[in-house]
């Protein structure tokens, strides 16, 4: 739009706009930005490289074995993440029936706020229970992954993209603290999930009449925005309760016994923080078996959760050698919330991909969400 | 959408961070201007345009081109902006005559005089003629560019730079 180069309009507008902006030194966040980025999800069909490291990996993987826990109808996430073999898992006093803490946000625990960066006063008043060491327990350890990135451009500013995804994982010694150090080291055989507390090192859990205490050696360094952050605190919450199986009581953080870090940079821990809604938070569509990586037979059962427009969870499955596509949809048990589909899969021996994907019921096509697993299917 | 795209086996010489990395290092600071010329709001801005790079990460498996991804950041960081501008309108509308947006007196001190005017005159335009005029002055786009940024027609983006090429220069003149 140089059409009038010489015209002094223009280059005082030029001139100030440029002297303007010089006047704006950004600080460097790049490594913000690439922490985020890593949170993020991969998108449906993955590019063909990372689905050839996939496949060689895929035997390992198979043999590691994500240990992969499918209870029927008992996999509404939101619930109580009850796991096979559950007799063995910590102290197994079973959940007390305590009203459950919902909240989309940190919300005040029954605790008395400590004050900023003081020794969590109230607490050492009743002693806390440290975990029970088991010899095998299976854990829920939950992920962060970006919902499919199909906005356009306009902000959802209030709410994260971000939302939480599971895997199961076996244990030995005391469940919650394993848990925790599983999902801040981000060992995942599932490639599109990610974790936000890298770097973290988990101390102890212990629990309390009221609330949970997760003492920290050093929490996270990531410093995300507001919405996101709201999520990757409830990836800890999650875990947490999901391996005490006690969704009611809420979650006290601390660092080397104190309490009061902002975390993230956004999240205040003076109080104890409770469990938010699945529906904020979890994953829309989700496939908890089989596992990222494993080795199975035809047929394979699919299962998992969805809150799905209308129950109706799409899905694909895809042989990575031949390139042969099958698609049908499964119907979710309840249109309204979380819940849970399954369906069965007749596939040839070889790699495949299957993912299951929520349609926006804005246009009807564009995908919304989504969850993948490649695996191995033998003869 | 694509169920399996044998199409995508060519090469691209990036990945998504190597991506994210060089068009960071090229485009970060440039991008955050833009945003806060259009926002008058440097933390704004850079929360924005940091929105911006992670989508752009995000697609780049589809972009796979630093002059798409360029593209796509754009539109991104300034349709962000522009619906925080509109969010900040009705805002304001509900609060008395606001003072965070005035520059502290430190910073203004800093200023030209020339600069201070025009960028004060660009306060009195809607924010589509503000818009097309930063984009215009500032990103030094053409005006297909500036067209396809916005997604508004060529038509408009000559129509809302004329009349904010009026307006201006009249404010401007009585501000003299």
């Amino acid at each position: 739009m140089n059409d009038h180069p010489q015209d002094p309009f223009d280059e005082m507008m030029r001139r100030s706009l440029a002297e303007e902006a010089d006047r704006i030194e950004p600080t460097d966040a790049l490594p913000e930005i690439r922490a985020r980025a890593h949170a993020q999800r991969r998108p449906v069909n993955r590019r063909p490289w990372v689905l050839t490291a996939g496949l060689a990996a895929a035997g390992t993987a198979a043999a590691i074995g994500a240990f992969t826990v499918f209870n029927g109808n008992a996999n509404t996430a939101n619930d109580g993440d009850a796991v096979a073999g559950q007799g063995s898992t910590t102290s197994a006093t079973g959940a007390p029936d305590s009203p459950r803490v919902t909240s989309a946000s940190p919300v005040p625990g029954p605790t008395k706020p400590p004050a900023e960066d003081e020794t969590i006063a109230p607490l050492p008043k009743q002693k806390g229970v440290p975990e029970t060491a088991v010899k095998e327990a299976s854990v829920p350890v939950y992920w962060t992954a970006y919902r499919v990135a199909n906005t356009s451009a306009a902000p959802s500013s209030s709410k994260s993209d971000v939302r939480l995804f599971r895997t199961f994982h076996r244990v030995s010694g005391y469940p919650a603290v394993e848990a925790v150090r599983l999902m801040s080291y981000g060992k995942t055989s599932d490639p599109d999930y990610q974790t936000m507390w890298r770097g973290a090192e988990v101390n102890s859990v212990r629990r309390f009449d009221d609330v949970v205490l997760v003492d920290f050696k050093r929490l996270p360094q990531a410093r995300l925005d507001k919405a996101t952050a709201k999520v990757a605190v409830q990836q800890l919450v999650y875990t947490v309760q999901g391996a005490l199986q006690d969704n009611s009581r809420p979650i006290q953080i601390t660092e080397g016994g104190k309490s009061g870090h902002r975390l993230f940079g956004q999240i205040d821990t003076r109080t104890p923080i409770g469990r938010a809604q699945a529906l904020d938070v979890q994953a829309l569509v989700s496939i908890t078996a089989p596992a990222e990586g494993s080795l199975t037979k035809s047929p394979v059962v699919v299962s998992g959760t969805a809150a799905a427009f209308e129950a109706h969870v799409n899905y694909r499955a895809t042989n990575l050698k031949t390139g042969k596509v099958i698609e049908s949809y499964a119907m979710s048990e309840d249109g309204s919330k979380l819940s849970s589909y399954k369906f069965d899969l007749r596939l040839d021996p070889g790699p495949w991909l299957i993912e299951a994907f929520l349609v926006s019921n804005e246009d009807g096509t564009t995908v919304s969400d989504a969850d993948s697993k490649q695996i191995q299917v033998g003869r | 959408m694509v169920v399996y795209e044998e199409s995508v086996t060519h090469e691209s010489s990036w990945n998504a961070d190597e991506a994210l990395t060089a068009v960071y290092t090229a485009h970060y600071t440039s991008m955050v201007r833009l945003a806060a010329l259009l926002l008058r709001d440097t933390g704004t801005a850079e929360e924005i345009v940091q929105d911006a790079f992670v989508a752009m990460h995000g697609r780049w498996h589809r972009l796979r081109d630093p002059h798409k991804a360029l593209a796509y950041l754009r539109t991104a960081v300034v349709n962000r902006c522009r619906s925080r501008q509109r969010h900040l309108v009705v805002v304001d509308k509900h609060m008395p005559r606001s003072l965070p947006d005035e520059p502290s007196a430190e910073q203004a001190a800093l200023r030209t005089a020339e600069t201070d005017r025009v960028i004060e005159a660009m306060r009195t335009l809607p924010e589509k003629q503000r818009t097309v005029m930063v984009l215009r002055y500032y990103g030094d786009l053409s005006e297909a560019e500036i067209a396809d940024t916005m997604g508004i027609s060529r038509g408009s983006v000559k129509s809302h730079a004329a009349r904010a090429t009026k307006s201006l220069r009249q404010v401007l003149e009585q501000s003299a």
